[in-house]
């Protein structure tokens, strides 16, 4: 029985074989240039036959189908690709070619003159978690910046000094608006932290120039700040204690999240030697309130606002007078709150981001018992409609407008200084990609400002070549525009925009978590304010009564060089950056053409961090090196001729991760230049130019530690391993 | 009456053809799924997540076409060098196993699946994406045991997770080992309905037992 069912099988197949005849499709698939696609699909159209392209890109396989066929390859990463073949003899060759569709991994990206830290874009060199464990970053963001190419370490002073820039000119933008205040309020030679904690962002970019028509006034660098959207449902308790202070937040569900910190930083000046007599030591309460909540699938609001109040009194040494110590107080009150809404229709075809946010600063200031009182306001709002296109609507033109009301009240002694700006902008901008390999950001930005009763135009130039799958070229060139800082404008509303043009040309080589790139940049200044004076000042912190216009020019021309492995050593992170800026320039007070004194020749930082498993512990340690940078001393003819000693930093830091019931606790230490040498950041002399006094850092070593802990009730703890089947 | 009558007719009328589709359809998800199934680790399983594939565009209304080339390609990531080209893969995966889910909603083996995509990305980059992926991870885990208890898959990645966790923090083989048991009587207990359902793991939680054991 079995035998006689088994029989009829075969000759079945033989009469299907001669009623239905098969043909044998064989083919080629490569890409356009000709090479084999190893594992591509091949199929027919309304039938499972098909087959696998072989490791010389070949296939065979048997079809059934009769007379007119669809026959598809299709390829991860390229488009697929459908020929129409009428079936006639018993064999069909085919050769497909295909074309590499556009998708993360093969899209140029502009590099040109961006540094960019991501959690969601997959190309990224940096992620805001770096921030937090790179030693010499204190977890504070601008201080991480610093160690990337392009930036110029100064010491003495807070904000980002980018090619040869100077502080001012670089903006701090969080969601596409600028932050009035990022810092804490300047004091004399004691650098400030940045405003804000690293974890509430989801992506940085920091701009070393060429940036986007989008974001203004400026003349050589934004940092672009991306607020955390949404990340779970959970309720979370946060506490931290350290040195300096205490804080405590909850979030709940993931969308409401309050912050209350105290800081003091008696305990962290008992125990750390300053070089600074602080009489009353820092410290202030602060507290924010943060909503992030998806309206509806397609909309998003985020709404920040923080309130500070901090004071502190330090003792100075005041040079005009044989360096006698004077009292300097200052009580700094900050409220600033920043509101976003963002909707997106169409799928995803249109957006439209909406910006609203406010800051008011008060800084109460007593300089030698004397008021020297400054506060600022300002509104601001943004609004801009994007139009995506293409395959995965990777083009983009967008439009959009800003408009700030600035307000600047200032006590300068016996000046009585007042400030009031309209500020309105206008902007428009495309990104497209020709193919995969070739990308195109070209922009425009109008300005008004009302209190120099000025407009401009500013033309923004980006492209960008892949090379091959691993590397890229990219250029960028536009013209930047600032109104100059209010100090001048208080005595002379008749000056114009200070201008930087800026030309730059990027290669970047990235393969598996290694990558290399290297910058070249020119930077010229134009129209910068120039402030005349019978003989030098050099204090940095007088009123600038001199006459001013817009005379002064400048330059910065080097190249940086930044190669980053997390590949070579397990779990460890190691990247080198070296900068080179020539820079020269006629502005402020200088009397001659010179090296700003924030300027400096060659900066080095080299990073490494290894992630001890077992230990669950994370280790780090950065080298630091700035060539020395001028100062002024009246005996040298020659400007700004001298030099300080060169600039060298150790630090060390550390973090231990614990978690007990499913809870996370984190011990922190870092230990500040630990072998104490002695840097120094310039001179300030007397005014006879007898006797000089150094202006060295708060303290030669600083040693820092606390714990976090975060009590969170996710159901599942986070997968560390890695996963293998 | 009369509308039941019509409807056994138009049932028995389309039942025959949609058999003679199914018996093709079956044995061709067969002759895969036994490939799948029979490939050691490491096997380029491409081939037949294009097979798959293939079934999937002919058979518009079938999840478990679109849930094998799904899981195809999630291995593919552990075997690919390229670590840039994993994200590529996964997206891939992603596409397939969304589609399977609005064919076959509330499905414990699509949402075991997504979970275990989710924990692909996260090695990828664990430091910084366990707080994304992880959430996504845990969810879709959740939504498996609350349609299906007893799936051993999702009792099998739930051990995993632990296995491969730190011990400080909180994971470790011998913290793993009451979960692994207890996926591997999940899977000792566990009836596949059919030859082409998804039935993989018992092997992974059997090797991992035997390690967790050393």
């Amino acid at each position: 029985m079995n035998r006689l069912y088994f029989f009829p099988i075969p000759i079945f197949v033989l009469l299907a074989h001669f009623l239905k005849a098969q043909t044998m499709v064989s083919g080629i698939v490569t890409d356009r240039r000709g090479e084999p696609l190893v594992g591509a699909s091949i199929a027919i159209k309304g039938s499972y036959d098909g087959a696998t392209s072989d490791s010389l890109g070949r296939f065979v396989f048997k079809t059934r189908k009769r007379d007119s066929i669809l026959v598809s390859a299709a390829y991860l990463g390229y488009e697929t690709e459908a020929q129409a073949h009428a079936l006639k003899g018993p064999t069909l060759e085919l050769r497909f070619r295909l074309k590499e569709a556009f998708n993360d991994l093969n899209a140029v990206t502009i590099t040109a003159g961006i540094f960019e830290a991501s959690d969601s874009k997959r190309m990224v060199m940096l992620r805001p978690l770096d921030i937090v464990t790179t030693a010499s970053g204190n977890a504070d963001i601008t201080a991480v910046m610093q160690l990337l190419p392009g930036a110029n370490r100064v010491g003495e002073q807070e904000g980002l000094f980018v090619r040869g820039g100077a502080a001012y000119e670089t903006k701090t933008v969080i969601d596409g608006m600028i932050v009035q205040n990022p810092f804490f309020s300047s004091t004399p030679d004691v650098p400030q932290r940045g405003r804000f904690s690293p974890f509430m962002f989801k992506g940085m970019a920091f701009s070393t120039g060429g940036y986007s028509a989008q974001y203004g006034q400026a003349l050589s660098s934004v940092l672009l700040l991306d607020t955390q959207d949404k990340l779970s449902e959970d309720n979370t308790t946060n506490v931290v204690v350290h040195l300096a202070g205490a804080g405590v937040g909850y979030t709940h569900k993931g969308k409401v999240s309050g912050q209350l910190a105290y800081t003091n930083l008696a305990p962290f000046l008992s125990l750390v030697k300053t070089n600074i007599e602080f009489i009353k030591p820092p410290q202030g309460v602060g507290g924010s309130l943060t909503v992030v909540e998806e309206v509806s699938k397609n909309a998003k609001l985020k709404m920040y606002a923080t309130y500070t109040d901090n004071q502190n009194a330090l003792g100075l040494p005041n040079y005009d007078d044989g360096g006698r110590i004077y009292r300097f107080d200052l009580r700094n009150r900050n409220f600033f709150t920043n509101n976003t809404y963002n909707v997106s229709f169409a799928g995803g075809k249109w957006g439209w981001q909406n910006g609203l946010s406010y800051s008011r600063n008060n800084d109460g200031i007593k300089i030698g018992g004397f008021p020297g009182d400054r506060s600022d306001e300002r509104i601001q709002g943004r609004s801009v409609l994007k139009r995506f296109w293409g395959d995965k609507q990777q083009n983009l033109v967008l439009a959009g407008t800003e408009y700030h009301h600035i307000k600047n009240d200032n006590i300068f002694g016996a000046y009585r200084a007042k400030l009031r700006d309209n500020y309105t902008a206008a902007f428009a901008e495309t990104e497209f990609y020709v193919g995969t390999h070739f990308a195109v950001r070209a922009g425009f930005r109008g300005e008004y400002s009302s209190v120099i009763d000025r407009a401009n135009a500013a033309p923004r130039l980006s492209v960008a070549w892949k090379t091959n799958q691993f590397s890229q070229v990219s250029f960028a060139a536009g013209r930047y525009y600032q109104t100059p800082e209010k100090n001048y404008l208080y005595l002379n509303r008749n000056l114009g925009y200070e201008i930087a043009d800026h030309y730059i040309l990027n290669y970047q080589w990235s393969k598996n978590d290694r990558t290399f790139r290297v910058e070249a940049f020119d930077k010229e200044y134009h129209d910068l304010v120039r402030e005349y004076q019978s003989a030098f000042n050099p204090n940095p912190f007088r009123f600038p009564d001199g006459p001013t216009d817009n005379a002064g020019s400048g330059y910065a021309r080097g190249f940086d060089v930044f190669f980053r492995d997390k590949k070579t050593i397990k779990a460890a992170d190691f990247w080198l950056t070296y900068s080179y800026v020539d820079t020269r320039r006629l502005f402020q007070n200088y009397p001659a053409e010179a090296m700003p004194i924030f300027g400096s020749k060659h900066n080095v930082s080299v990073v490494y961090k290894q992630f001890i498993t077992k230990l669950m512990t994370n280790v780090g340690v950065t080298y630091t090196y700035t060539s020395g940078r001028p100062y002024y001393d009246a005996a040298n003819p020659t400007f700004l001729g001298d030099r300080t000693k060169p600039y060298h930093n150790v630090s060390i830091a550390a973090s231990h991760i614990r978690i007990v019931r499913k809870n996370f606790i984190v011990f922190f230490m870092s230990l500040d230049n630990v072998f104490g040498r002695r840097n120094e950041f310039g001179f300030r002399y007397t005014s006879d130019g007898q006797s000089r006094f150094p202006v060295i850092p708060v303290s030669y070593r600083t040693l820092f530690f606390g714990v976090s802990a975060a009590f969170s009730h996710r159901p599942e703890m986070p997968k560390e391993g890695k996963l293998d089947f | 009456m009369f509308r039941t009558i019509l409807f056994a007719l138009l049932a028995v009328a389309f039942y025959a053809p949609t058999k003679a589709q199914n018996a093709e359809y079956q044995s061709a998800m067969e002759e895969v799924v036994t490939e799948i199934q029979n490939s050691p680790f490491g096997t380029d399983l491409i081939p037949m997540a294009n097979q798959m594939e293939r079934i999937a565009a002919v058979e518009r209304k079938e999840w478990l076409p679109n849930y094998w080339a799904a899981f195809c390609y999630m291995l593919k990531v552990y075997t690919e060098p390229v670590s840039e080209k994993k994200d590529l893969i996964l997206d891939k995966a992603d596409q397939l196993v969304s589609r399977a889910d609005s064919l076959q909603p509330n499905n414990d083996e699509i949402a075991v699946l997504q979970a275990n995509l989710a924990s692909a990305r996260i090695s990828i980059d664990p430091q910084n994406r366990w707080q994304k992926y992880g959430a996504l991870s845990a969810m879709a885990l959740a939504k498996a045991k609350t349609i299906n208890p007893e799936n051993p898959r999702a009792a099998l990645l739930e051990a995993q997770t632990v296995f491969y966790t730190p011990e400080s923090f909180g994971g470790g083989k011998q913290k793993a080992k009451p979960l692994l048991q207890a996926a591997l009587d999940k899977f000792a207990a566990f009836k596949s309905t059919s030859t082409i359902m998804p039935n993989w793991g018992k092997e992974i939680a059997a090797y991992m037992m035997s390690e967790a054991e050393k």
